[in-house]
């Protein structure tokens, strides 16, 4: 039976920690907090993956809760969302080792509550509170360029992801949808509106290839969509020459709350979601029991009750290189960060 | 988000409903001796403050003003609403109305001398859906305010946008004058020394520079608030400002918009020909959008004297086409009638002898851009005769990463720039000149902000393509503004009317006068973030 084994546990935080994520190249984890800090952790030694250091606290640029954190595709900077409405980026000066913040996006109205970068590292998007999303686009000087402000969804947005490969951006909102945006000219516009959950969807992932998603909602419930280009074989309706995206498969009946976090392992393809139920689950397409591939089957592989006690768990990352492809991340409602490992046997 | 760009009206009643987020605080007094103290609710609904000895203190009852509103930004919403709803149709029906009754039963007193001003950029709005040209449009208008439904006379504000330009330009070349004087001229040369390096190294690899801080002379220089100036006649813009960037206020151009200027014309120099007193006359304004009923409504432009506003009302395009349906006319065979001979620029075109419109030069959102730049040039650099329309040997326009950034370049002779003038139209293009602004890494001297991408021939209450017509929105707005470019510009200084104004009216234009007449102010509106009460989770 495959499952979870605890690596490590990573203490430091003084509130609660919102998310983590995995330095692209490097083994160093970058988590986020209520406490105004982003922690930086790496293992003490090559070999012994239980013992991990905090080697640097990024803080004093943000005067609330920073709720997002993400690596730049290069691993040489940091951007952090925070409640203050404010997004820092941070970059390391390796001439004196020193972490600064080198500059501060400001526009949004009110809570910051996702930042992520294009996977090339051109573009930066945020998304708040104030039901808009914000493109930028990274200058050479350290200046920062709004590109776009989309302003579609109906209610807080709660999560950007970028697309793996292209520059396609996907947004999840406390209005039930997701909202797929493109460029088009000089101007940003939404391709597609994904509808489907019952509530608040909290969360997305893109797979590998980038022709899936999966979201996690309030509804307890995880959905995974499949991009359908225009003129596809299966028949599927397109507007305007867009491609739309539909839902091939539904997981529901695992959690039974509210489910916060999902990450789509880029190397494995393992989905991992993460629940106010305080469980990690992790999900593997049942490849036998997958006849057709519009319709896939998936299994919960495997279960960690009270991952962090009676907290709720608010993120999950996969590791995102061969290097430790069975890592995975947690932060919760209790302060801590907990590296997993899934063993299969 | 509360900001404008495409502002439209949906229903609105005239009930004031403020939000139940209502964030006002009521003020407590704090007494020393008190120790607890009850409520009581009597059957009336009255509160009262029990102390221990039994004396009973009646309550205020808390309550908001629309002013409260206005200061606040809580719900911002529902009290522009209010005050937008004011400025309709209805209420101008209603003048109307009361006029003919004051008529009939010959009461004078109840009588009042309705002006209406038409902008340059409805009326190459009306041109565009109903296949006219603007001077056709014009005297159309003219028929339907004064002969049909009884106005008395209309003006157009292309007019007053004359007197708009040449105060701003006024306003520019004195901040240059007084940037060059503190520290500036030894930026400007530092910055032309850089462009000149640039220019040699464009085609090397970019090398990351290393930050560092600045020196003494541009510390000195970014604290200044000269440069870069900005455009204040879009209100949508001017209350983003004061509402989210108060640091931004000090380098907006305090010259009214072309629509106040009229309204000064109209309630002070106009009023005082005609014998009248400012609140003897309803001055109605046809502009391309909503926000210019925010404008109209600031205290700033309420005169308190006669308790009468220098723009009583504002009515989109849309609006009067919605009044030509309901009084089943149709502005494509619609009588014309003469124009007013005063505080309009029509003219007969001396080649030809036809009666010709005459507009201002620029796009529509103005033409502060281009005046200010050229008469920067004349006045400053003496560089006459520039035309910032087109490229030039002294002129470089560059287009930025959007069709709604524009930079314009003034080139000396010996390749040195000048001035450095830019366009920022639209929300995201705004957001990154507030930032350069906010971080000192702007190097414009004069930036045209406009709220609406594509300028007002875009604006929030202009007319869309009819629906038979297939054309994409970008291709119609471009059609409007080429229609709005027909009126061929004069040039302030070549217009013997507006000198006649200026001389008549303003006399001393750096006069204490000329300053309440043609210059505004602009106020931040402060947030009360201390107040728990007003986060809201």
């Amino acid at each position: 039976m495959p499952h979870l084994e605890l690596v490590a546990t990573l203490e430091g935080h003084q509130d609660r920690v919102w998310q983590a994520s995995w330095h692209p190249t490097k083994t160093i984890l970058a988590t986020c907090s209520g406490d105004k800090t982003v922690r930086l952790w790496t293992p003490i030694s090559h070999d012994n993956f239980e013992q991990w250091q905090c080697i640097e606290t990024l803080e004093g640029a943000h005067k609330r809760t920073i709720r997002s954190v993400d690596w730049s595709p290069s691993g040489n900077e940091l951007a952090t969302a925070s409640f203050d409405a404010t997004t820092g980026i941070w970059e390391n000066d390796p001439r004196d080792n020193d972490w600064e913040c080198v500059a501060t996006l400001e526009g949004h109205e009110n809570e910051i509550k996702s930042v992520a970068w294009s996977s090339t590292g051109a573009l930066l998007a945020t998304c708040s509170r104030d039901k808009s999303v914000w493109i930028w686009e990274v200058e050479s000087d350290n200046d920062f360029e709004c590109l776009s402000v989309l302003q579609e969804h109906t209610q807080d947005v709660k999560m950007v992801a970028w697309h793996p490969k292209s520059e396609i951006l996907a947004s999840a909102s406390y209005d039930d949808t997701i909202k797929i945006w493109k460029e088009d000219e000089d101007d940003w516009y939404c391709a597609d509106t994904l509808e489907g959950h019952t509530s608040t969807v909290w969360s997305l992932d893109f797979n590998e290839e980038g022709d899936q998603i999966v979201s996690a909602s309030d509804d307890q419930t995880l959905r995974i969509w499949k991009m359908y280009k225009p003129d596809n074989d299966q028949g599927v309706m397109t507007h305007n020459g867009e491609a739309t995206w539909k839902t091939i498969c539904t997981l529901s009946g695992f959690h039974d709350r509210c489910i916060y976090s999902v990450s789509w392992s880029k190397v494995n393809g393992y989905i991992a979601s993460v629940s106010g139920d305080n469980s990690i689950r992790i999900f593997e397409k049942d490849t036998e029991a997958t006849v057709n591939e519009d319709e896939p089957t998936y299994k919960n592989i495997a279960t960690k009750k009270d991952a962090h006690g009676v907290y709720d768990i608010n993120g999950v990352s996969w590791f995102p290189t061969k290097l430790h492809q069975d890592w995975l991340s947690t932060v919760g409602d209790d302060g801590l960060v907990r590296i997993w490992r899934v063993v299969l046997d | 988000m509360a900001f404008s760009s495409a502002l439209v009206l949906t229903d609105l009643n005239d009930y004031i409903a403020p939000s139940q987020a209502c964030i006002k605080p009521v003020e407590v007094t704090k007494s020393e001796d008190k120790g607890q103290t009850e409520i009581k609710v009597d059957n009336e609904g009255s509160y009262y403050e029990i102390t221990q000895d039994g004396g009973e203190e009646k309550l205020e009852k808390a309550s908001i003003s629309l002013d409260d509103c206005l200061a606040c930004s809580g719900c911002v919403t529902s009290a522009e609403s209010v005050l937008i709803s004011m400025q309709s149709q209805e209420e101008l029906f209603k003048i109307l109305e009361q006029n003919k009754i004051a008529l009939e039963q010959n009461k004078p007193e109840d009588y009042l001398t309705i002006v209406i001003s038409i902008s340059p950029q409805s009326r190459a709005s009306f041109a565009a859906k109903y296949r006219l040209t603007p001077l056709q449009v014009h005297h159309r208008l003219v028929y339907f305010f004064k002969h049909f439904l009884g106005a008395h006379h209309v003006f157009d504000t292309s007019f007053t946008q004359d007197l708009s330009l040449v105060e701003s330009a006024r306003e520019f070349n004195d901040r240059f004058k007084h940037y060059m004087q503190h520290g500036g001229e030894a930026l400007e040369a530092a910055k032309q020394q850089q462009d000149l390096e640039k220019a040699v190294e464009d085609g090397k690899p970019k090398v990351r520079a290393r930050r560092r801080k600045p020196n003494a002379t541009e510390e000195a220089v970014s604290s200044q608030q000269d440069l870069p100036m900005l455009a204040s006649s879009c209100p949508g813009w001017v209350c983003y400002a004061e509402k989210t960037h108060g640091e931004i206020l000090p380098f907006i151009t305090a010259a009214k918009s072309p629509q106040q200027m009229m309204g000064s014309l109209v309630k002070d120099y106009f009023a005082k020909k005609s014998g009248l007193t400012p609140n003897q006359i309803y001055h109605v304004s046809i502009m391309p959008c909503y926000d210019k009923k925010l404008e109209a409504s600031r205290p700033d432009f309420f005169l308190e004297s006669y308790e009468t506003r220098e723009v009583d009302c504002v009515l989109t395009t849309s609006e009067i086409d919605k009044m030509f349906h309901e009084k089943n006319l149709d502005l494509a065979t619609m009588t014309e009638s003469p124009i007013d001979d005063m505080f309009n620029k029509v003219g007969l075109d001396p080649a030809t002898g036809i009666e010709t419109s005459y507009g201002v030069e620029g796009s529509s959102s103005g033409g502060a851009l281009e005046y200010l730049f050229a008469t920067a040039a004349r006045d400053l650099f003496n560089i006459p005769h520039i035309k910032a329309t087109e490229s030039s040997s002294h002129v470089l326009i560059k287009i930025g990463k959007n069709a709604d950034v524009k930079e314009y370049f003034l080139v000396a002779d010996d390749g040195r720039i000048l001035l450095r003038f830019a366009t920022a139209y639209g929300f995201r293009n705004i957001q990154n000149i507030v930032r350069k602004i906010k971080t000192g890494k702007c190097n414009y001297h004069y930036v045209e902000v406009m709220a609406c991408p594509g300028g007002c021939a875009n604006g929030g209450g202009q007319l869309p393509a009819e629906s038979e017509q297939v054309i994409n929105a970008k291709d119609w707005v471009s059609h409007v503004e080429s229609i709005y470019q027909t009126c061929q510009g004069v040039l302030p200084e070549n217009n013997e009317i507006i000198k006649n104004i200026y001389n008549e009216w303003i006399i001393d234009p750096n006069s204490e006068r000329a300053h309440q007449l043609l210059r505004t102010q602009y106020h931040a509106v402060t947030q009360n973030l201390g107040n728990p009460l007003a986060t809201k989770w």
